[in-house]
Order: C-alpha cells, then sequence, then structure tokens
C-alpha cells in the first residue's frame, strides 16, 4: 500500500476519511517514500485572536501544528490528528474547524480564533464561566475544543436571535468527544450560557 | 451523618480556571530547548521473526539523530510484562503493533519519514486470534510456556477460587441454569495520546510523563533502566484522561529515556491515535460459562463460572473476571483462565475485571429472575451480597437502598414489563437493573503539609490527577481537617522533586489511601501549633504522615452501585439507544458533590458505549486490527450520551477520610449489564455477547445464534 502523504491525506478528508479509516491500518514497510531534500514553504499571514503574523509555513504543516508547535498557543490539542475527535477545533473566520485537518498554508489572509482569546481584558467569557460553574471539565484535554465549537453555536444562534434547544446543542456538539464523557454537564453549561444575556462576534462580553 | 464544614459540599476544582483558558499544560504542550521529536515503527505483521533491520537510508536521512531497535537497545519494561520479560523491542514481534524500532529526529515529519527508511526483513509466523484456538493442542506457542497465561502461583493452570461444595449446591437446586458469554476487547481511548520527554543532565533523568502515578513511574523507570530512582525525576502536571492505560511507566517512557541518551538532547516521543488503539492496551475481552443453582422459591444454591479472558500478546494485567461477588451464595467456584492471542494487549481499563463479569452474571440471573417469575429488582434484594464471599461483615453496606432508592428514581415499576418483548410498535421500550461492588486498592501514600508565616497552608501530595479533580479532593480533606477554608490551602502536585510518595491514582484509591496521609499530617500540624504556636514571617511549620494501611482484620471495605437504565430498540432496524438512565452509588461519604457527579456521569456513559459499540476488530484472515480509530471504535458522543441521574447513598463508613469510600471505578461496573437486561426487556431476546450491536439484535430477533 502506498503511503498517504499528510498533505494528501488532509486534502483527501471529508468523503475520503472513512475509507482511510476502514483500512487495516498497519502498512508493510514494502515500498519506503523518497524524501525530498528541500521541503516547500510558503509564507502567509493571517490574524490569531486578536494578533496579526507574518510566517513562513512549511506546506505540510497543519493548522494546530502551526499554533501549538510555533506560535506556541498551546491551549488547542490535538487528540486524533486524523479528523475524528474535535480536541483541536478553532473558529475561522467565525467557522468552526478541526485545526488538524487544515493545512497552515489555506490559513493566509484568515482571522483565527483559539481557546487563548476567549477571554477579554481579563474576563472570562461567559462560557468559560458556565463550565467551571458546571464542572464540565474533568481531565480536561477535550474543553478547548467544547469550548470553541459551543462558541460557534452561540454567535450563529444569536445573529439569528434565537436560543438553542439541548437536543439542538448535543447536535451541534456531536463531532467533539469527551472520553471521560462528561456531556451532561457540558450541555448543562452550554445551556447555562444561553441564558445569559448577549454575545458578541470577537468573543467578548457585552 | 453529621454535615460537616468543607468536605461534601459542590466544589469548583481548584485548576478549573486553567482547565478552560488553555493555561493547563499538558505533557504534550511541553516543549524544550533543543528537543527532538520521535515515533516508533511497529510491525505490520501479527507474528514474525526479524531477520534484519537495515537502518542505512534511515540514518542517512538529515536531520534524524538516534534510532533505537532490538539489536541495540535490550530493555525489558516491566509493568509491559514482568512474567515473559516483555522488551521495548521484541524478536519475535507477537502482535500488528509490536514495536520495532524508534527513531529521533529534528522534527516530527523527519521522524516520519525515517520511519518508511528502516528496511526490516521479516519472517513471518503462524498467528492465532481466537481464544479456543490458541488452547487446542498444536497451536502455535506465542510464548514459551504456551498460551495459556499462569496463575498467580505462576503455575500453568487457570486461576480459580473456591468456597462450599458447587456439585452439592447444584444438586440442592430445584432448578440449574447454564449459559456463555462473550464480552469485546475495548480501548480505553482517552483523548491525550500517549507522550513522553525524556531529558538527561548528567546521570540524572527528568521524565514529563501523561501517568496516573508519578511515583510508581520513576521507581518503574529506575528499575528497567538499572538507575536509582534517586536519579530519575517525573514530572505530570495535567494529564489528559488514561482510565488505567497510563499506570505505572509506559514504554514510551523508557524509549524516550533510551533515544535522549543516544542522541545526547531531551526526546519528545509521542504515538499516533492509531497507535493508541492498536499498540497501548485495552479491556480484556472474556468467554464466560455459567452454571446457577436455585430454589423455586429464588434463593440461591450455587454459582459456577468457568471463563476465558483475552490477554493478547503479552500478559500486562491480571486478566481476572469479578462479577460473582455481588451474590450470596454458600457454593461458589470460579476458573480464569489467560490466554495469549497474536493481538492488541489487554490490561487495566477502569475496573479491569469487573462490567465484562457483571455482564455474564447479571444477564443470567436476570434470565433466572424471569424465568422463577419474579421481579429482577425482588431477585436481587433477595440475593445480594450481605457478607463479603459469604463470610466477613462489611464495615457498611448501601447495597440494598442503592437498588430501592435507584428503583424508586428511575420508576421501575411503572417502566419495567414483566413479559419482556411486549409492547406494540417497531419500536419497543424496555428497562433493566443491574449491581456492582468495588473495594479500593491498597498501598502506601505520603503527604507533607507546611504552614507559612502569612498563615497559608502549602499541601504537598503526588497526585496527579487525571481528571477525577484529585487536587481539589485532596485540598477539601485537609481545609476540613484542618478547620480552614479550601482557599488557605495550595496544593502542590505532580513533581517527584516536590512531592512525596503516593500510590498512584489507580485502583480508585486516591481518596481513601492518600486522603488518610493527608488527615494524619493535619493532625500533627495541628498539634504541632498547639505546642510551638502559629508560625511568624519566614518561620515554616512541617509536618509530614505516611500510612500504609493493610486488608483490614474480620472486615470488609467494599463501594456498591445499582445502575438502571432504559432503552429503545427498533426491532426492524436493529437500532438501540438509551433513554434514561439512574446510577445509584454508596461510596460512603461523597468529598466533592460536583466533581463526583461528573465522575458517575461519565462512568454510566462509557459504560453504554462499552454495552453498545465498542469492540477492537481483527481480521482473521490477515491478523490485522480493522477500525484503529474513534470512528471505527464508536465510543459515546454528545448525541449518543443520556441524562443520567445519580442517586447518593451515603453510608456511615467507619474507615476512610470523613467515611468516604472509593468511586471512580465502581461508575462503570453495572452499566454494561443494566443496558443488556433493557434490550432483553425490550425485544424479548437475550444477547449474550458484548456489544450488542445492530446485527446481534436483528439476529437475535430472527431467530440466528449470534453468540461469536
Amino acid at each position: 500500500m502506498k503511503k498517504i502523504s499528510r498533505r494528501r491525506f488532509v486534502e483527501g478528508t471529508g468523503a475520503g476519511i472513512v475509507a482511510v479509516a476502514a483500512i487495516p491500518e498497519i502498512k508493510a514497510q514494502d515500498k519506503p517514500i523518497a524524501t525530498s531534500p528541500s521541503v516547500p514553504r510558503t509564507t502567509i499571514k493571517l490574524n490569531v485572536n486578536g494578533v496579526d503574523h507574518r510566517v513562513e509555513v512549511e506546506d505540510r504543516w497543519t493548522l494546530v501544528e502551526l499554533l501549538r508547535d510555533h506560535l506556541d498557543l498551546t491551549g488547542t490539542k490535538i487528540g486524533c490528528d486524523r479528523g475524528e475527535c474535535g480536541a483541536c477545533t478553532v473558529l475561522v473566520d467565525g467557522t468552526p474547524l478541526y485545526s488538524c485537518s487544515q493545512l497552515a498554508v489555506w490559513m493566509d489572509g484568515r482571522s483565527i480564533q483559539t481557546v487563548e482569546g476567549l477571554a477579554k481584558n481579563g474576563k472570562l467569557d461567559r462560557l468559560q464561566q458556565a463550565f467551571i460553574d458546571h464542572d464540565a471539565p474533568q481531565c480536561g484535554y477535550c474543553t478547548s475544543g467544547q469550548l470553541m465549537i459551543a462558541k460557534a453555536l452561540l454567535v450563529s444562534y444569536e445573529k439569528k436571535n434565537a436560543e438553542p434547544t439541548r437536543d439542538q446543542v448535543r447536535t451541534a456538539m456531536t463531532g467533539n468527544l469527551c472520553r471521560c464523557s462528561n456531556y451532561n454537564h457540558y450541555v448543562e453549561a452550554v445551556m447555562a450560557a444561553v441564558k445569559r444575556p448577549t454575545v458578541t462576534l470577537d468573543g467578548g462580553n457585552a | 451523618m453529621t454535615p460537616l464544614k468543607t468536605v461534601g459540599h459542590p466544589t469548583h476544582r481548584v485548576d478549573a480556571l486553567q482547565r478552560v483558558t488553555g493555561g493547563a499544560k499538558y505533557t504534550s504542550d511541553i516543549k524544550l530547548p533543543g528537543m527532538l521529536y520521535a515515533r516508533v515503527l511497529r510491525s505490520p505483521h501479527p507474528h514474525a521473526r526479524i531477520r534484519k533491520i537495515d537502518l542505512t537510508k534511515a540514518l542517512a536521512l538529515p536531520g534524524v539523530k538516534a534510532i533505537l531497535t532490538h539489536e541495540n537497545c535490550d530493555i525489558t519494561w516491566g509493568s509491559g510484562d514482568q512474567l515473559n520479560q516483555r522488551r521495548l523491542f521484541n524478536n519475535p514481534v507477537r502482535f500488528a503493533g509490536d514495536p520495532v524500532a524508534a527513531v529521533a529526529a529534528i522534527n516530527r515529519h523527519v521522524a516520519e519519514d525515517a520511519l518508511h527508511l528502516i528496511e526490516v526483513d521479516y519472517e513471518v509466523l503462524p498467528f492465532l486470534t481466537d481464544l479456543e484456538e490458541a488452547l487446542k493442542p498444536g497451536a502455535v506457542a506465542i510464548h514459551a510456556g504456551g498460551n495459556l497465561s499462569p496463575n498467580n502461583q505462576r503455575q500453568p493452570v487457570p486461576q480459580t477460587y473456591k468456597r462450599g461444595n458447587v456439585a452439592d449446591g447444584l444438586k440442592a437446586a430445584d432448578r440449574v441454569f447454564e449459559d456463555n458469554f462473550t464480552s469485546a476487547h475495548h480501548n480505553n481511548a482517552q483523548l491525550e495520546i500517549r507522550v513522553s520527554i525524556a531529558e538527561w543532565s548528567g546521570d540524572k533523568l527528568t521524565v514529563h510523563a501523561a501517568t496516573q502515578g508519578i511515583a510508581n513511574c520513576r521507581t518503574d523507570i529506575a528499575r528497567d533502566l538499572k538507575i536509582s530512582a534517586d536519579n530519575v525525576r517525573v514530572i505530570s502536571e495535567y494529564m489528559g484522561g488514561g482510565f488505567g492505560n497510563k499506570n505505572q511507566c509506559q514504554d514510551s517512557d523508557l524509549m524516550a529515556a533510551m533515544l535522549a541518551k543516544q542522541a545526547g538532547a531531551p526526546v519528545k516521543l509521542e504515538f499516533t491515535r492509531k497507535e493508541d488503539f492498536v499498540a497501548v492496551h485495552g479491556r480484556w475481552s472474556s468467554r464466560q460459562s455459567y452454571k446457577v443453582g436455585v430454589k423455586n422459591d429464588g434463593t440461591l444454591t450455587a454459582i459456577q463460572m468457568t471463563a476465558l479472558s483475552g490477554a493478547g500478546a503479552y500478559r500486562k494485567g491480571s486478566c481476572d473476571l469479578s462479577g460473582t461477588e455481588i451474590y450470596q451464595v454458600p457454593n461458589l467456584e470460579t476458573s480464569v483462565s489467560p490466554v495469549y492471542t497474536n493481538t492488541a494487549v489487554a490490561a487495566n481499563y477502569r475496573a479491569p475485571a469487573y462490567p465484562q463479569a457483571v455482564f455474564g452474571i447479571e444477564s443470567l440471573m436476570d434470565d433466572v429472575a424471569y424465568a422463577l417469575k419474579m421481579d429482577p429488582v425482588e431477585f436481587r434484594l433477595k440475593n445480594m451480597t450481605r457478607k463479603f464471599r459469604d463470610q466477613t461483615p462489611y464495615t457498611s453496606n448501601g447495597l440494598e437502598d442503592c437498588i430501592r432508592k435507584g428503583a424508586e428514581k428511575f420508576e421501575w415499576a411503572k417502566r419495567w414489563k414483566p413479559i419482556a418483548g411486549s409492547g406494540p410498535g417497531p419500536v419497543k421500550r424496555g428497562a433493566g437493573m443491574a449491581m456492582g461492588m468495588f473495594g479500593s486498592g491498597l498501598g502506601r501514600s505520603s503527604a507533607v503539609l507546611r504552614l507559612d508565616g502569612q498563615g497559608q497552608y502549602h499541601l504537598h501530595v503526588g497526585v496527579t490527577d487525571v481528571g477525577t479533580a484529585a487536587k481539589t479532593t485532596m485540598g477539601l480533606i485537609a481545609a476540613e481537617e484542618l478547620g480552614v477554608p479550601l482557599e488557605k490551602v495550595s496544593v502542590i502536585w505532580g513533581d517527584t522533586d516536590t512531592c512525596p510518595y503516593s500510590v498512584g491514582e489507580s485502583g480508585s484509591r486516591t481518596t481513601v489511601q492518600t486522603g488518610m496521609a493527608v488527615i494524619e499530617a493535619a493532625r500533627d500540624l495541628k498539634k504541632q501549633i498547639a505546642d510551638k504556636g502559629a508560625p511568624k514571617g519566614a518561620e515554616i511549620l512541617t509536618a509530614m504522615a505516611t500510612t500504609n494501611p493493610q486488608a483490614l482484620q474480620g472486615v470488609t471495605r467494599s463501594s456498591f452501585a445499582a445502575h438502571f437504565a432504559e432503552v429503545e430498540v427498533n426491532v426492524e432496524t436493529g437500532h438501540a439507544i438509551v433513554t434514561r438512565f439512574v446510577s445509584a452509588h454508596d461510596s460512603g461519604r461523597v468529598v466533592n458533590p460536583l466533581t463526583a457527579q461528573s465522575q458517575v456521569q461519565g462512568g454510566a456513559i462509557q459504560g453504554i458505549g462499552m454495552a453498545l459499540h465498542e469492540e477492537l476488530l481483527y481480521d482473521k484472515r490477515s491478523g490485522l486490527p480493522l477500525n484503529a480509530g474513534y470512528y471505527g471504535a464508536r465510543i459515546m458522543t454528545h448525541l449518543d450520551a443520556p441524562l443520567v441521574d445519580v442517586v447518593w447513598v451515603e453510608t456511615d463508613e467507619p474507615y476512610g477520610p470523613f467515611g468516604a469510600k472509593t468511586l471512580g471505578e465502581p461508575t462503570i461496573i453495572p452499566t454494561v449489564a443494566a443496558v443488556a437486561n433493557a434490550i432483553h426487556n425490550a425485544i424479548g431476546r437475550r444477547i449474550k455477547s458484548l456489544p450488542i450491536t445492530r446485527d446481534k439484535i436483528l439476529g437475535a430477533l430472527s431467530g440466528k445464534d449470534v453468540l461469536a
């Protein structure tokens, strides 16, 4: 079986990922791939949590690699690195995405919000406070992702001037796994945050 | 039970802020100057001898700094399998995923690329994936002693237990019930993958480990690397879940240490998620056969269990099966044979020996109750354990209250159908229940408590906090004993250089064992304050206590639980969901009801996944795993999770800190059986094989034998 490069894997995610997951995963090392002597690089501009960055990235880097290894924003976690668990969820121009399944080069000109960008002016986002109050994190490893998907959800309902139901919250967050299985408290926390008034697009408490 | 000032009140975690801001530093978040990244090459074959490994091309790749194989690294991984002297890199390799080489390079991409340049010449050997096949005469021997793994005395015979005389008990019975049950290997699947960072400074080794126990991780590393424990420091500040698979020291810790030594630089070794499913252990599978003797009035006369458990390629765990103890019965025989196969290794996963065994016995007891036309709740109340092993009184026993109060909260009388499978329409509802018990592990623990001149207390405990809120619990216990608010107690944890020995967060024993050391230290400090007065300025008062509890004499301490599940099963599609769940628990006094509720709800939801979805599947022709990832494992999601109602039965427990008993593991023990019994109640068919997937439900409804 031919080794799938990271870039090809990431670009193939979506419809392809289920097929990839179903194939026996340990491969015979019969066809070692050659390594190119020089790795292609691209300079991109992006905004992360309100700060502009100009960085030269390797084309094979994922967004989560860029954030964690090169911008020192380690609040975003890697749980699977293959688009299955949601621990690496960040907002890209307001849209929640698995940052393990986005290449860094695709982020040119985009605005990223991570868990580190939720609190504003020393004040916690209402979701963060609700997560504390309702003991949403157990081990805490999936928590950043749960916060970011919940943030996107609340913002989208705020735009519609509506409030999500409990089932809508569960549906929206179902791509974010929690093996401690503290789902009851996560949903409870998000519903409690819904009840608090107003949320702004940039993540602050209005 | 007398209310207390601090213990017993819902309290936020002391590190809650770090957990919601991204400020909590997990092992994978740590970056050391000059740090290299490492990856592991694993066997693509279920069983093979390595003829030759050629590293020439890999070593020639710019950026590669160190490579380990069995040829240059002969280290026994003690906690991986002491019995068979499992090495970090084994030859022959015994399962698809057995480590063959580890590479450290300047970044993880170079390390990954280097794996593909290592040329391994394998002599492929015959392999086994099936437990019964493995025990047949002439089966290929996976280890020198054969495929039956030895008992506790290291004899090649099953692990047995006996009281009374089962033959007599079965003779005295009005009816004898016999049945077989199976359960699957499934993975702990904690969100945080394996990661270890090792750094040498002269003779001194520092390991940043994702571990459940910094102290035993440290002594294990020292033992396996044959260095003094004084020269090993283990740090684990935040830990992203383990559920038993991060006990002790891991092969990744040792590999990182050896790579760092060879490369002369710090090394971060990461396993991928795929490796976590294949090459990090999961819960052992089982095949259980029972005979149960019962009088017509429902009185049990005998239980016999003969079982196989799936050790996988190495003997990492006890591979025991513990379900029968929840019943009061004079005649009991159990026999468990752990069996090697060329599949992923099995070891501890939250109450390692329990939920699969409780599934077996509680499924059969449910059938007994129906056959005798008894309400399953009444049957359990009649036969539940009153004395441990029919002999030793319990220090406290809230099981009856768990059953009664749980049934009341669940509205059992309304939801359970006396005729299983009855009801109109394609979507059938059903209710089921099951019970469980668990005694905590023992172990030595110490605590150091300091009071500074500003009136702040500093509690040093060797816990890592695997998600159970152990830091907060330790702080609450200290605050209660000292009679101060929690804010007055700073907890210092997760570093063997700053924390005394603690038994480790396994066996559900942190609260009950390390908690007692905290109380002892607090008492000592209070006495010192009374004798010497409170410290002033730069003065510091220090107290240290070590407790090393032995098994209680003449009494047994155990936690108890009863779980109740309601399911909806679509008999046309086979789709089953849990719609209502009640967990009733006797864990003595609940130290922190907020975080304890998280644990109980989480344990139940994990258990529902075990009941309905989870299994690491192997292709029998190739011996390769088929579904090593989250999609394939189908662990519970937000949408799968029902609301779990928690009922506390707080017994007056004379031992343990402020009457607390153990909690973490009991939360999953009766869950699986309760769900299975609810499915039986819904569709009128008994599914005897975990997980209870759609194909099995449809098969049972169409009358096919589904016992795989």
